[in-house]
């Protein structure tokens, strides 16, 4: 997408894909964003648009709409969200923008764009049921806290986790 | 009071020990029966990035779990509580309930909606009551200042917790503090987030925004910034010593979680009920001011 650099270049009709908002709203959790009027109060209460004014939810909402596919898809700041909800506080058309940047999210990891630190997660899960390992030293740790030893149940994590097919997902960089 | 099947997470048992540490404490002297549980996982809130079916399975494997004890949960990571409130709300829809536990059924479960979810404040808040815990407080903290920082899933999404506070001007941190005897300070930039959900995939934007609190509260006469979910805690107290170290910065607020501020005002050892020790930047001038006599 590449909000800061060519945002001053003009959009290629020709690399527009007229179906990607309408693949992105048949997702139910995304289906409001047919509402959004562009109004900009999710950027406005947005955390991350505070600090860094290249992320922003009302411009990725009007490039769904206006399908360019694979500069939201390839962009590295769809995963900047710090998922505070305010982009969804106040939005007078009750849109969700968190919702629908997650189906975005969910859309580039299929398409090989997630983060490392994500898919590295989802991996831990899968090991031990928690996005950390559980080893000796914590264990001796708690105790000498007299903390009760800490378990938990990686092998159910781990099986709906493979029934979700993520566990596939490989990392990629992002644009 | 209800008994509550204790939600660690990922992060408190294994990063933030204290955190779990003082809230056992405070809850065994209040008696809040905690019960310990070896089968709860991660609440997913990380997974929904990847698929939000994946996040939602995770959240729902956990509620299926204290159901089956026939106990609600009490969570001390704001995350955690806003993962499986939100959870509790998308499963009230009877096709979403339908396939999540057409998953569960392979593991042996079934979510059926009968378990809350509440963050330890507000336990402390609705069951045991300002009234309770103004009357059990042994200490005198009222020459403590400090500053409350909220977390944003402990209200939002909004609508996954029933008007419990409002999250564009929320008091309940504010009249718990009160409780413990400190002054809850009000300070600008209350309502900014931690940055936390953001900083695995990029520390810039994330440093910026702590830095903003943390800017607007070195202007402040506070004697320590007070949170209620330990990824907020290791923003604001490991990354502060991050930036100081790497990046020149001189900052110097303290940062206590919020059951060992109550501790401390019940009358608990600072470092061996609460852990204080534990806790990155030194709290000795807040235990000084509070009269306390211990040293970290």
């Amino acid at each position: 997408m590449n909000q800061n650099k060519k945002s001053k270049e003009p959009i290629q009709v020709s690399h527009l894909d007229v179906k990607f908002s309408s693949e992105v709203t048949s997702h139910k959790e995304a289906s409001a964003l047919n509402a959004c009027f562009s109004c900009g109060t999710c950027t406005a209460g947005c955390s991350i648009s505070e600090v860094f004014p290249e992320y922003s939810p009302k411009k990725l909402a009007k490039m769904v709409k206006l399908g360019m596919r694979q500069s939201v898809l390839s962009s590295r700041f769809i995963w900047y969200c710090t998922t505070c909800h305010n982009c969804e506080q106040h939005c007078p058309q009750n849109v969700k923008f968190f919702n629908v940047l997650n189906v975005l999210k969910n859309m580039a990891a299929k398409e090989g764009y997630a983060p490392s630190p994500w898919a590295e997660q989802t991996r831990q899960i899968m090991k031990s049921g928690l996005i950390f390992p559980l080893n000796e030293e914590l264990a001796e740790k708690r105790n000498a806290l007299s903390l009760p030893p800490f378990k938990s149940d990686g092998a159910k994590a781990k099986k709906l986790i493979t029934l979700t097919g993520i566990d596939k997902i490989e990392s990629g960089s992002q644009q | 009071m209800n008994p509550y099947a204790l939600f660690l997470g990922c992060t408190t048992p294994t990063q933030v020990i204290q955190y779990e540490l003082s809230s056992r404490w405070v809850c065994n002297k209040l008696g809040i029966e905690l019960v310990d549980t070896d089968d709860f996982v991660c609440c997913g809130i990380n997974q929904i990035n990847l698929s939000q079916e994946a996040g939602l399975l995770l959240a729902a494997l956990n509620l299926a779990h204290a159901e089956r004890k026939g106990l609600d949960i009490l969570t001390l990571c704001t995350a955690c509580t806003g993962a499986l409130a939100e959870a509790i709300k998308k499963l009230e829809d009877q096709e979403t309930r339908d396939h999540v536990n057409g998953k569960l059924k392979t593991i042996g479960l079934e979510y059926k909606g009968s378990s809350r979810v509440k963050h330890i404040s507000r336990v402390l808040f609705e069951d045991v009551g300002m009234d309770r815990l103004k009357r059990e407080a042994k200490r005198d903290l009222s020459k403590l200042q400090v500053a409350p920082h909220y977390g944003c899933h402990y209200l939002k999404p909004e609508s996954a917790f029933d008007g419990f506070d409002d999250p564009d001007n929320p008091k309940t941190l504010h009249q718990l503090i009160s409780a413990t005897g400190a002054f809850p300070v009000q300070y600008e930039t209350l309502s900014l987030c931690c940055g936390g959900k953001s900083f695995p995939i990029s520390k810039e934007p994330a440093w910026s925004l702590i830095q903003k609190k943390l800017d607007n509260l070195m202007h402040k006469t506070i004697d320590a910034l007070v949170v209620q979910c330990q990824t907020c805690y290791l923003m604001y107290a490991d990354q502060q010593k991050v930036l100081n170290e790497q990046l020149g910065k001189h900052y110097h607020v303290p940062v206590l979680l919020f059951p060992q501020l109550l501790g401390l005002a019940l009358g608990a050892n600072p470092n061996n009920d609460l852990g204080l020790d534990m806790n990155g930047i030194s709290l000795n001038l807040l235990l000084s001011k509070a009269g306390i006599k211990h040293t970290i």
